[in-house]
């Protein structure tokens, strides 16, 4: 796509996938710093994370007025038209993504201050791989790879059967033995925080496809088993 | 955001009432439309928009044989209404210019009566037999083009004292007083405000009810905002036609994009 006639738009357009990016880093590195707080029992650096929703929070506003601006100045058209309104959906979704891994950040505030415990390697594993589909599709909103997010769209799957799988184990325990069912909460908050932010990084998938291909990337996504009590 | 019009009517029963084959149109040695197919559909609204000198007029005077006035205008290929070629030697223009009403970018009623502006039209083609009849198709007339109680009470002085929109909206009214099937506009808001523009895209929105309408328009919002249809012309050719939910969302063509966007060509 070649340049606007009015080249205040392109500033525009730049400032909003600007913003967007930012709020992606913001976001990342708040997923990644809450995983680091868990993992390592590290109460100052959650607290760190739990510190930074606010940015996360006022670039939301600041693309929303943007975006808004640049709807009713120009009323855009055809690409320029998806891509402010894919903006709008995507600097909600990463601000959701900031909410859930501050939510992360207390847990691990609770955690730091508890009796250690081992924690689970599935968790870890679980953390590292809704970090990686994180990164990789902000990546793609960047480059505009449609396949890179096709690609992480198609793999939340894994990311719900992990839920699955740590929700089993964790239950588990807890029956086991009463006395860790404080802790155990703890941790099944944690990964309910982290299926979530998998099913963002999956519509922020669809988001950036739709800002390329212009249509919809359809609903037949792989799906884990909705999580069954049976047995529990 | 598959559907960018909430009033988006599944198009694919609609039949189509003209259809274009192969039409060139020269002005001397000017080839200023070259080989455009396009089928306008009843009860739709097709919007034709493109950038200046493209053809859009040109093309929209080719179906009421508006052209047959400019001496130095010649058409070739076929155009169809109902599947009867409107070129056709035993067609008689004004009959068919009864059948394919026109507004134009200007409003220009006559130098008349509102009233006679209006029943001008059905007492040359013998559309009424008495004055009860003329008075029935007057007041049907300006009410359709949501005019009515604007002028009720003036019906005897003359059209041109009213406001643009009112005459814009009198014009419309001429034109659908002899009963025509298709109505094509020629950027007919072009001269007004945005209250009578908005006034005359409602009017629009309710006459695709009737008949088929094809409007020529600069404004992409307008096209959005009226239209089922869009053709995109570019340089005498149609480079893209389509539903408008697409048009302006999805474009195919660069071209159509770099227009719609705002972008150098
Ligand atoms: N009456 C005419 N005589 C000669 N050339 C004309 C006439 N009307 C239009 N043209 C030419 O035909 C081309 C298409 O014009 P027009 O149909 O008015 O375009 P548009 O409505 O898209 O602005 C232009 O090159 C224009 O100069
Ligand atoms: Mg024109």
């Amino acid at each position: 796509m070649g340049p606007h006639i009015v080249s205040s738009f392109d500033d525009d357009l730049i400032a909003v996938q600007a913003r967007i990016s930012e709020m992606g880093g913001i976001a990342e590195e708040m997923l990644s710093g809450a995983l680091e707080a868990v993992k390592n029992r590290d109460a100052q650096m959650a607290q760190e994370v739990i510190a930074r929703d606010k940015r996360l929070d006022a670039i939301e506003m600041e693309v929303e007025n943007l975006a808004t601006r640049v709807i009713a100045l120009r009323q855009p058209m055809a690409g320029d038209l998806r891509l402010l309104i894919s903006a709008l959906k995507m600097a909600s979704t990463l601000e959701r993504v900031g909410d859930l891994s501050k939510n992360i950040a207390r847990r691990a505030v609770y955690l730091a201050n508890a009796r250690p415990v081992r924690l689970s390697s599935s968790i870890v594993r679980m953390g590292n791989q809704t970090l990686g589909q994180l990164t990789e599709v902000l990546d793609a909103f960047t480059s505009r790879d449609t396949a890179l997010a096709v690609s992480v769209w198609k793999r939340d799957v894994e990311v719900d059967e992990m839920y699955n799988s740590i929700f089993r184990e964790v239950v588990t325990y807890m029956m086991e033995d009463p006395r860790t069912i404080g802790l155990g909460s703890q941790l099944l908050f944690v990964a309910k925080n982290l299926e979530r932010i998998g099913d963002h990084s999956t519509h922020l998938a669809e988001t950036i496809y739709y800002i390329v291909e212009g249509t919809p990337l359809g609903d037949d996504r792989p799906k884990g088993e909705p999580l069954g009590l049976e047995g529990y | 955001m598959t559907n960018m019009r909430m009033t988006e009517q599944d198009l694919q029963d609609r039949e189509t009432k003209i259809a274009s084959r192969g039409v060139d149109v020269f002005y001397g040695a000017t080839h200023a439309i070259k080989d455009v197919d396009i089928d306008i559909l009843n009860n739709t609204v097709t919007a034709f928009i493109g950038p200046s000198g493209c053809g859009k007029s040109t093309f929209l005077r080719c179906l009421n044989r508006m052209n047959d006035t400019i001496d130095s205008c010649r058409v070739t290929g076929q155009i169809l209404l109902d599947g009867d070629d409107i070129y056709h030697s035993s067609v008689d223009p004004v009959t068919l210019r009864a059948r394919v009403g026109m507004v134009f970018q200007k409003p220009n009623p006559f130098p008349k009566s509102i009233f006679d502006n209006i029943a001008y039209g059905p007492r040359i083609h013998g559309l009424v037999n008495n004055k009860a009849e003329l008075d029935e198709v007057v007041e049907k007339s300006l009410r359709r083009a949501a005019i009515w109680n604007e002028v009720k009470d003036r019906l005897d002085q003359p059209g041109t004292g009213l406001s643009g929109g009112q005459q814009q909206r009198l014009c419309i009214a001429r034109a659908i007083a002899t009963a025509p099937e298709v109505l094509l506009m020629d950027e007919p808001c072009s001269a007004l405000d945005p209250i009578a523009t908005a006034q005359i895209e409602e009017l629009i929105d309710e006459l695709r009810q009737d008949f088929a309408v094809v409007i020529v328009t600069h404004s992409m919002q307008q096209a959005a905002r009226v239209s089922q249809k869009t053709a995109f012309f570019h340089l005498g050719v149609i480079a893209e036609h389509g539903d408008t939910n697409q048009i302006f969302t999805n474009p195919v063509d660069k071209r159509t994009q770099d227009y719609i966007t705002g972008r150098f060509g």
